[in-house]
């Protein structure tokens, strides 16, 4: 592939993120499982119970960045497959790497933005103070990389319904949700939990938002960024197969 | 010439079910191809073969040479694709949805702004650029969604079903269009089911009918090759039905139609009808209001061949002949 292909494709793949974005941020489906639920799960189990206002806002990091990265694949591919609009996409002269790049992009700011919301509200409600603000910055990237590329592995299903897409997704992140140190943490896991945490890409994305905000963490911040990263690169393989396989069964 | 599409031994099977089975076609460049069939017969699953959507099990697809399973990149970039439902993106504006397709095919950034000017006032929409899509009518979507195909000068044009639900000027604008794209060198490849699209627009047509190219030839030749679709047109004063008793046994009529308020002989032989017909009138003392003979339709030799039987069409169906509106067929 040639200077000017690379050049061609990247700015294809922004030219569908800034898309997605003007099209589908206000859409009900993106507030309600993007912006909406992050909190309502924040304040639905972090009410009532003895924790920092610290902790309390690297959890809520944690989950801003997991739930509003997830949303936009399982909603905008399918809702798109059914419209029509997504088989414009896949004609055109672009890799289907580049689409879907496009595409974890989407959802990669939406987080972005979000987490940025909700760190505000943390600092200006709770006084909280940002300790390592470059492993946040990074953290929220790379995470928001992660969870979006994990979103995109659903909405690559071949179906046009996002109904369907969305339930398995949202059940499958509710249960990392509970088994990644979000709710409990890792330190008081018991060892067969914390194995099992230790396969949950929100684990690493837990940790390195305690390092940055608490000033602590049980991974090496390292190895949490590292994974988030490798986990992103990962979760486009499935995604790939998918598109292929759609291709073939005609969907 | 060189050829636009080549296809050689095209299959697709959905699971068990066989869509389309080995087809071979080539279109030719500068040709307006028109596939017809009807529905189910596997037309839009060419389509989308031939235009990436969609993987074959079996055979090869060249569009302008490339070989679409090997490197589909520069293929596609030659390739404009009208779906058959008007794929807009409706929360954007028509200004917004052709800069958003100009940016993905690539066009140069200085030749954006003035090839989507051109095109929306070519389609009407210019007045209308600044509206949101959901707001356009069914007619200015599909306006739109041509417009959003060609914005990049495409050398071959893919249009799967561009008429239906449409009204009479919508359509005839869309056939200007077609008809001046292929005019300055554009490739045509037109999915219908529509035969009076395939008759007015087609170069060539292939008529396909269960996943296989039952006949491929122009428009003409293919009404040649059927000249037992051939027919003489009647219409007597009065009460016709009912006062024209006997016609159908006449010699050398094969089948009775009534169209409207005429009777369609289907015949071999027209010219040895004709005086036939014109003494029954002047043995019944009927008057004769009009008296046309008639070559076989587009629809006469699709219906042959996909399996409707030439005779027993529905009024509603003689209703779209082209040759009742004067547009053609007529000899």
């Amino acid at each position: 592939m040639n200077i000017e292909r690379i050049k061609n494709e990247l700015a294809q793949a922004w030219t569908v993120a800034v898309k997605d974005v003007r099209v589908y941020y206000l859409r009900p489906g993106m507030i309600m499982f993007g912006f909406a639920m992050p909190f309502f799960m924040f304040f639905s189990f972090s009410v009532q119970r003895e924790m920092g206002a610290a902790e309390g806002v690297a959890r809520l990091l944690a989950m801003t960045v997991f739930f509003t990265a997830g949303a936009a694949g399982p909603f905008i591919i399918p809702t798109e497959r059914r419209i029509g609009t997504y088989d414009r996409l896949l004609a055109a002269p672009m890799s289907l790497m580049t689409l879907l790049l496009g595409k974890t992009a989407v959802g990669t700011i939406f987080a972005v933005a979000v987490s940025g919301v909700a760190l505000l509200a943390g600092l200006l409600f709770f006084g909280t103070t940002i300790l390592q603000p470059g492993l946040l910055a990074a953290g929220i990237l790379l995470g928001a990389f992660s969870f979006s590329t994990l979103g995109l592995v659903f909405g690559s299903m071949p179906t046009t319904n996002p109904g369907d897409v969305q339930m398995p997704s949202t059940l499958l992140r509710w249960g990392l949700l509970f088994i990644s140190g979000v709710f409990i943490p890792l330190g008081e896991m018991a060892p067969a939990a914390r194995a099992i945490a230790y396969l949950s890409p929100l684990t690493y994305a837990q940790d390195v938002m305690n390092h940055a905000v608490l000033g602590k963490g049980l991974i090496n911040p390292w190895l949490d960024l590292a994974v988030l990263a490798l986990s992103g690169a990962l979760f486009l393989w499935p995604s790939i197969k998918m598109h292929q396989r759609a291709r073939v069964l005609g969907r | 010439m060189n050829n636009a599409i080549e296809v050689e031994n095209l299959t697709k099977y959905y699971d068990k079910f066989l869509a389309v089975d080995h087809v071979n076609f080539t279109v030719k460049q500068g040709e307006i191809f028109g596939f017809l069939g009807p529905n189910g017969a596997g037309k839009t699953t060419t389509q989308r073969m031939l235009t990436t959507l969609l993987t074959p099990t079996e055979g090869r697809i060249l569009i302008n040479g490339h070989d679409l399973a090997r490197d589909s990149y520069p293929a596609k970039q030659q390739i404009g694709l009208v779906p058959e439902e008007s794929n807009v993106y409706t929360e954007l504006t028509a200004w917004d949805n052709l800069m958003f397709t100009a940016s993905i095919y690539r066009v140069p950034r200085g030749e954006r702004a003035k090839r989507a000017q051109e095109l929306l006032e070519t389609f009407g929409l210019w007045e209308k650029r600044a509206i949101k899509a959901e707001n356009f009518s069914k007619g200015m979507r599909r306006r739109l969604s041509i417009a959003m195909a060609i914005i990049h000068k495409p050398s071959l044009l893919f249009l799967d079903e561009p008429t239906p639900g449409l009204d009479t000027q919508s359509i005839r604008a869309i056939w200007k269009l077609i008809r001046s794209m292929n005019a300055e060198g554009t490739t045509v490849f037109v999915t219908t089911h529509q035969i009076e699209e395939a008759n007015q627009l087609c170069d060539r047509v292939a008529i396909i009918s269960h996943g296989k190219i039952a006949a491929i030839d122009t428009p003409e030749r293919l009404k040649a090759n059927f000249r037992r679709a051939q027919s003489v047109e009647v219409a007597f004063e009065g009460e016709m039905a009912e006062k024209s008793p006997g016609l159908e046994s006449m010699p050398g009529v094969t089948t009775q139609v009534k169209v409207g308020d005429k009777l369609r002989l289907y015949t071999d032989d027209p010219s040895a009808l004709l005086p036939r017909i014109v003494q029954y009138a002047e043995s019944h003392a009927l008057r004769i209001v009009s008296l046309n003979t008639l070559g076989p339709s587009l629809e006469d030799v699709f219906l042959e061949i996909t399996g409707g039987q030439v005779g027993i069409v529905t009024n509603e169906i003689q209703e779209n002949n082209p040759r009742r509106k004067g547009m053609g067929g007529r000899k």
